[in-house]
């Protein structure tokens, strides 16, 4: 909780508010016991017996472990990925409403796979001062926000379905599975989840005493979609057995989604009603009555959890075996407030490291550096006004990532409460505009070659044969013919400009971004270049993690771009299209990129904007932004300029300084 | 109908120019309005420190009536009827000039022996430089460099109306009420807006920083049927059908608008006591002109008024009036306006839809203590939203709303001066996650009052940026109420209300010329709801001050030829520096300047 000063009468109200909502919060670790996820199940189990609609149900701690899968007799054997807006199959993930068929030349997804992405929704984008649900996230991912507001630019957090993706680099794996794995582990975080984040409704956070623990998935209904009418009371029976689930694991009111404003527009929590509970979960047969096929039974999932294992015992966040807890060694003192970091072996996993492209002989960031950045960066987080948690005059929580110009990872650190989901995401949006920004990237798209795969697509195609180079004709169509080779500065904004289905974005009628699809193609399942460059990888994923017969997992690496290093793409794991980086310059070179993921994306613009700003100030060193002149921002697509960052309307708590960024 | 034309034309300024919303030069109200009717009537108030005039009519009875005595031979030509008798004297009748005898001015019939006609056209052009807060499009700029949410605020509006009206008239003198009457008041509308940002003016930020409309609105159209004569002295009943003018009460705070609507009127006991029965279903307007828009669909809305004028109560020279409003919306329907901003719902809070139904309880006063000037208006409003957009949640939240408004207005005059204080409050909402709704909100305000339309916080609709899709406060409106428009939005009872302090004085400083200065102090009676639609805590509740002043310039000392400028100056208060960020001052140390300027030529035959 942020340092509470005021103004004065306004002192007492926000201490007592403030009391109220944090005391309790943080004050314990908390975690899942086997009892409490049996609960759960069992809660969940008996209002889908209630309605005759059997479920796969998985339950998940706060960084991702996934301790259940449970799958009810007759749980739909695989989901239908949909859009439902009549898109047919081999565009994106797409499939044909009412066909079974294989998205590419993998299977469906298994009812399984669905509930754990859920699940992981609903515990990743959650934290301590917001409960969001994957309804939260259908909200926030569209072509409007709010959907349905015509003209209205895209969903703030568009694009975040594709993070947290089976092939990132980034994410702990469960246990090795003979291809490069990656790091491995049974307790770290943060997990990857096969189908990326989920916009479907039927994921909810779980909570014990205001903390967030985890979160629970349901799939029964046999559709893997999103809720694009926001005006009305969408009954879901996902939703609906997930809340039974969820009793007595609630958050808080006070913090949930529906109370949370961006724009002006309240963020959705759930559509279900209390009443539309037919059972009493605290009635619902015990765990042990249910299971070993009495109902249905705990499920393997390759790569997520063993059945033989039984159901396992949540993380603790906060403790190094959760592979987030506070900087053990002092690096960001400087700060002056807890920072949290990655552990990997009981130590940092990314601690501030110099680059290595380019070297720093050659200019590159030196360690110092990077710490200083990220340290600035958090103190932008600390002293900012977060959009997305409540109490009011919260501070900003985020996760920092810095990378060097070919993307590698050259330190994280986060602020104690940011959501977990951010910390994958922050290094997507560091490469993106590492990615971006390099003079290098225009010959990178034509290396994209998974034909070594099982999915055998031609050389330069996917397995739904999308040419990938074709990206980079439609960018020179609208930004010059040297585009992506002339040393333009993109920021995650930007790109997301380009990635939209309507350029300007939101503008109906106007056509798609280069990196986008047609609107009538378009879809939350088919993005365009951030999902065609990652399509094969969950393709191979999908069939791996339903144990298709002789499937081999993707590794541990996103894209199938042109390998720097082994095991390393400029997109390792995947490109990210909403705002919240800028790439790094020295003397007008790139250097690097900085990426935030947390909480409204303007705060993280000026969370890495102006932290990179701070930074290039404290040490003089000569990394900054980039120079005013190479900003994308420059190019105006048919008369509207493009934006490179926005920094918050009211930037800062205890503060009346605003135009924080203007002129920077 | 041998109404002076000049009054004529004044009275039509007075009606016609009122109620555009977006454009009219506005300050021509205050010496006119009547109680008890409608804007269109042209008697012309006492002075202020005049009493009544204590008048005796003799007994009327018929039977004491002498008979008609026998024509006698004149030594006089005849002539056609009595209209003609000043063509007898050489005056001769010129279609362009109102100031004499004029046949199209309703000053003789145009057919049979009392059908009139009057025809009038209004010239209305208002240039208008501001400086608004002005919030950047996140889907493009005007620009490169934009990296902040608040951009350059400097705007100019320039819009020109052409009003034209007509009336057919059959009526005999100008002391009975006519029989018939039809008229039909179309108005051109040209306007030309320029912003400094992208996405201001259009949603499309490629559409630029210029924005060319025009619109043709019919402002009135109407058949009024004289039904009866209740006494000797014309107190009557009249029933009028079509586009009307009305006003809910003396200063436009609740409904003042052109609207379609039947409406039973009529007045008793010597005109003490005058009456509204009325129903108006809303036409939607158009965007940019505010003018009336008959290729849209109707609104769901229907106004019901009832109100009761009574005179010299509690004191002889003040006038009391009673009203109850009902209005209903039903509009559940996405509606989006010719910019490509969603007006309905509103954009803010869970944008799912809702009905209500409000009604208001009022009393409004206007006169005058002696020779202190006074006006009151009060209502207190209550009904039912079928959805607490705020409350967002599981399930549709019905509320209750239960709001009030008070507002107040003294003066007094001394020889070519008159001071003026003024005073409102409208209730704010405490809780917008709650079932009740506590912010008072009007139907369709057009408030005559601290200063009106040159005051900045009154002229100006000013958007609520980074909370939604909505208003702060609305153009030619008063009340902070979060609505997306008076022309196309819902009323929102959830609203952080608003606390008004002012003093003003008028200077007739010569016949031709008046200076109206005003000094206005702002706040927002709570604001929990901007805190929440900002997720921004701690926003203190001073608006800012107000500073105003017109000259109004009459070369002729008639309404044919008006010409007003005026300035305001708007001092942003800690409250309005939470919220918005003034171009002249980005790094909030200094002070936040927003200014409105208004120029504005009456030309009128």
């Amino acid at each position: 909780m942020t340092a509470l000063r005021s103004w004065g009468r306004w002192a007492a109200t926000v201490a007592v508010v403030a009391a109220a909502f944090c005391a309790p919060r943080g004050a314990a670790a908390q975690n899942l016991t086997v009892n409490d996820v049996e609960r759960i199940i069992a809660g969940a189990v008996a209002e889908a017996r209630s309605r005759g609609k059997p479920a796969s149900i998985a339950v998940v701690d706060r960084v991702g472990n996934v301790l259940a899968v449970f799958q009810m007799n007759g749980a739909p054997a695989r989901v239908r990925v949909t859009s439902k807006r009549g898109i047919p199959r081999t565009h994106g993930l797409e499939q044909v409403e009412d066909t079974f068929v294989t998205i590419g030349a993998a299977n469906s997804p298994s009812s399984r796979l669905s509930a754990i992405a859920k699940a992981v929704t609903g515990a990743y984008l959650s934290s301590s001062g917001n409960a969001f649900t994957t309804r939260t996230a259908s909200q926030i991912v569209q072509e409007h926000f709010s959907p349905g507001e015509l003209f209205a630019p895209s969903g703030p957090l568009f694009g975040v379905q594709f993070s947290q993706l089976p092939c990132s680099d980034l994410s702990v794996r469960q246990a090795t599975n003979g291809v490069p794995a990656g790091v491995v582990s049974a307790t770290l975080g943060p997990k990857r989840s096969p189908l990326g984040l989920s916009a479907d409704p039927g994921g909810l956070p779980l909570y014990k005493n205001n903390v967030v623990v985890g979160g629970i998935g349901v799939e029964a209904d046999g559709f893997y979609t999103l809720d694009n009418r926001i005006e009305d009371y969408d009954f879901d029976v996902d939703e609906v057995i997930a809340i039974a689930g969820q009793q007595r694991f609630e958050p808080d009111v006070n913090y949930r989604a529906n109370r949370i404003f961006v724009d002006g527009r309240s963020l959705r929590y759930t559509d279900t009603r209390p009443t539309d509970l037919q059972t009493n979960p605290v009635n619902a047969p015990a765990f042990a009555t249910i299971t070993g096929g009495v109902v249905g039974d705990l499920a393997n999932v390759q790569g997520y959890f063993s059945a033989a294992g039984g159901i396992v015992a949540g993380q603790t966040y906060g403790q190094a075996a959760s592979g987030f807890a506070a900087d053990p060694n002092g690096t960001f003192n400087f700060v002056g407030q807890t920072v949290f970091v990655l552990f990997s072996g009981g130590v940092n996993r990314f601690p501030p490291t110099a680059s290595t492209t380019p070297t720093v002989a050659n200019g590159g960031l030196t360690a110092n550096e990077v710490a200083t950045i990220l340290g600035n960066a958090l103190k932008v987080a600390f002293a900012g006004r977060a959009q997305i948690r409540r109490p009011l005059n919260s501070h900003i929580q985020v996760t920092v990532s810095v990378v060097d110009a070919s993307g590698n990872v050259l330190g994280m650190a986060r602020t104690p409460d940011a959501p977990i989901f951010g910390t994958d995401v922050s290094l997507q949006k560091a490469r993106s505009a590492a990615f971006f920004s390099n003079p290098a990237a225009a010959a990178y798209f034509a290396t994209y070659d998974a034909s070594g795969t099982q999915l055998a697509p031609s050389a330069g195609q996917n397995a739904n044969g999308v040419v990938i180079a074709n990206f980079l004709s439609g960018v020179r169509n609208v930004l010059g013919p040297n585009a992506l080779s002339d040393g333009i500065a993109f920021g995650a904004r930007t790109i997301g400009n380009l990635a939209r289905p309507f350029l300007p974005d939101g503008f109906e009628g106007a056509a798609a971004g280069p990196l986008s699809r047609p609107f009538d193609r378009w879809s939350i399942f088919n993005t365009g270049f951030q999902l065609d460059t990652v399509f094969d990888n969950i393709a191979l994923h999908v069939r791996f993690a339903d144990a298709v017969g002789g499937a081999i997992d993707t590794g541990a690496t996103c894209t199938f771009f042109t390998q720097f290093a082994t095991n390393l793409t400029r997109l390792s794991n995947g490109l990210q299209i909403f705002a919240g980086s800028v790439p790094v310059y020295r003397r007008g070179v790139l250097i690097g990129g900085v990426g935030v993921s947390g909480d409204g994306v303007d705060q993280d613009d000026m969370v890495g904007f102006l932290g990179l700003n701070d930074a290039s100030g404290a040490l003089g060193t000569g990394f900054s932004n980039a120079p005013h002149s190479l900003r994308a921002d420059r190019f105006a697509p048919g008369g509207a300029n493009l934006r490179y960052v926005q920094c918050p309307f009211k930037p800062f708590l205890n503060s009346r300084h605003r135009n924080a960024c203007d002129g920077k | 109908m041998n109404m002076r034309s000049a009054s004529a034309s004044a009275a039509l300024i007075v009606a016609l120019v009122l109620p555009l919303a977006a454009e009219a030069g506005k300050e021509l109200i205050n010496t006119s309005a009547e109680p008890g009717e409608e804007t269109l009537v042209s008697q012309t108030r006492r002075a202020p420190r005049r009493p009544a005039p204590e008048t005796t009519m003799p007994e009327i009875d018929p039977e004491k009536v002498p008979p008609p005595a026998p024509h006698l031979p004149r030594e006089f030509l005849p002539i056609p009827d009595r209209w003609r008798l000043v063509d007898m004297l050489g005056v001769p009748d010129r279609w362009w000039d109102p100031y004499n005898q004029n046949t199209l001015k309703g000053d003789r019939p145009i057919f049979g022996k009392d059908w009139f006609i009057n025809l009038a056209a209004i010239s209305d052009s208002v240039a208008e430089p501001r400086r608004l807060p002005t919030g950047r499009s996140a889907a493009g700029t005007s620009g490169p460099g934009a990296n902040d949410v608040f951009g350059n605020g400097d705007q100019f509006i320039f819009s020109e109306n052409i009003i034209l009206s007509a009336s057919l008239i059959k009526g005999n003198t100008a002391f009975k009420p006519p029989d018939f009457e039809f008229r039909i008041t179309p108005v051109i509308n040209v306007n030309y807006a320029t912003a400094e940002e992208a996405g201001v003016l259009k949603r499309d930020p490629r559409s630029g920083t210029h924005r060319y409309d025009n619109h043709i609105g019919m402002q009135e159209a109407f058949a009024d049927v004289h039904i009866r004569n209740v006494s000797d002295r014309y107190d009557f009943d009249s029933i009028r059908v079509g586009i009307q003018p009305f006003s809910s009460d003396f200063r436009g705070f609740l409904f003042q608008d052109n609207q379609l609507g039947v409406r039973l009127f009529g007045n008793r006991d010597n005109n003490i006591f005058q009456y509204n029965l009325a129903w108006f279903r809303r036409l939607d307007k158009d965007t940019n002109s505010g003018l009336n828009d008959l290729g849209k669909k109707f609104r769901e809305d229907d106004v019901y008024i009832a109100n009761l004028y009574i005179q010299d109560v509690p004191v002889v020279g003040f006038t009391s009036q009673f009203t109850v409003v009902h209005n209903r919306n039903t509009e559940n329907d996405r509606f989006f306006n010719d910019n490509d901003f969603q007006e309905r719902p509103a954009a803010i809070g869970d944008q799912r839809s809702r009905d209500y139904h409000v009604t208001y309880l009022g009393f409004n006063g206007d006169g005058h203590f002696g020779r202190a000037n006074l006006t009151v208006s009060a209502y207190y409003a209550f009904g039912r939203d079928s959805h607490n957009q705020f409350a967002g949640g599981v399930a549709g939240v019905p509320a209750d709303i239960s709001a009030y408004f008070f507002a107040a207005e003294p003066s007094v005059d001394f020889d070519w001066v008159r001071l003026r204080g003024s005073f409102l409050y409208a209730s704010g909402d405490s809780d917008p996650f709650d079932d009740k709704e506590g912010g008072f909100d009007a139907i369709f305000e057009n408030p005559q009052f601290a200063g009106g339309d040159t005051s900045f916080w009154i002229r100006q609709g000013i958007p609520m940026v980074g909370g939604g899709g909505v208003n702060l406060t609305q153009r030619n409106g008063v009340l902070a109420d979060l609505r997306t428009s008076k022309e196309h939005g819902q009323s929102n009872f959830i609203n952080p209300g608003l606390i008004l302090a002012g003093f003003g004085a008028d200077f007739d400083l010569l016949p031709q010329l008046r200076l109206s200065t005003n000094v206005n102090s702002l706040w927002f009676a709570n604001t929990t709801v901007l805190e929440t639609l900002r997720n921004q805590g701690e926003i203190e509740k001073h608006i800012g001050y107000d500073l105003s002043a017109a000259l109004t310039y009459r070369p002729f000392q008639t309404q044919n030829v008006v010409f007003r400028l005026s300035g305001a100056l708007f001092i942003a208060g800690l409250g309005f520096k939470d919220l918005f960020v003034s171009s002249a001052d980005p790094t909030g140390t200094g002070k936040d300047i927003y200014y409105s300027v208004l120029g504005n030529l009456v030309l009128a035959y």
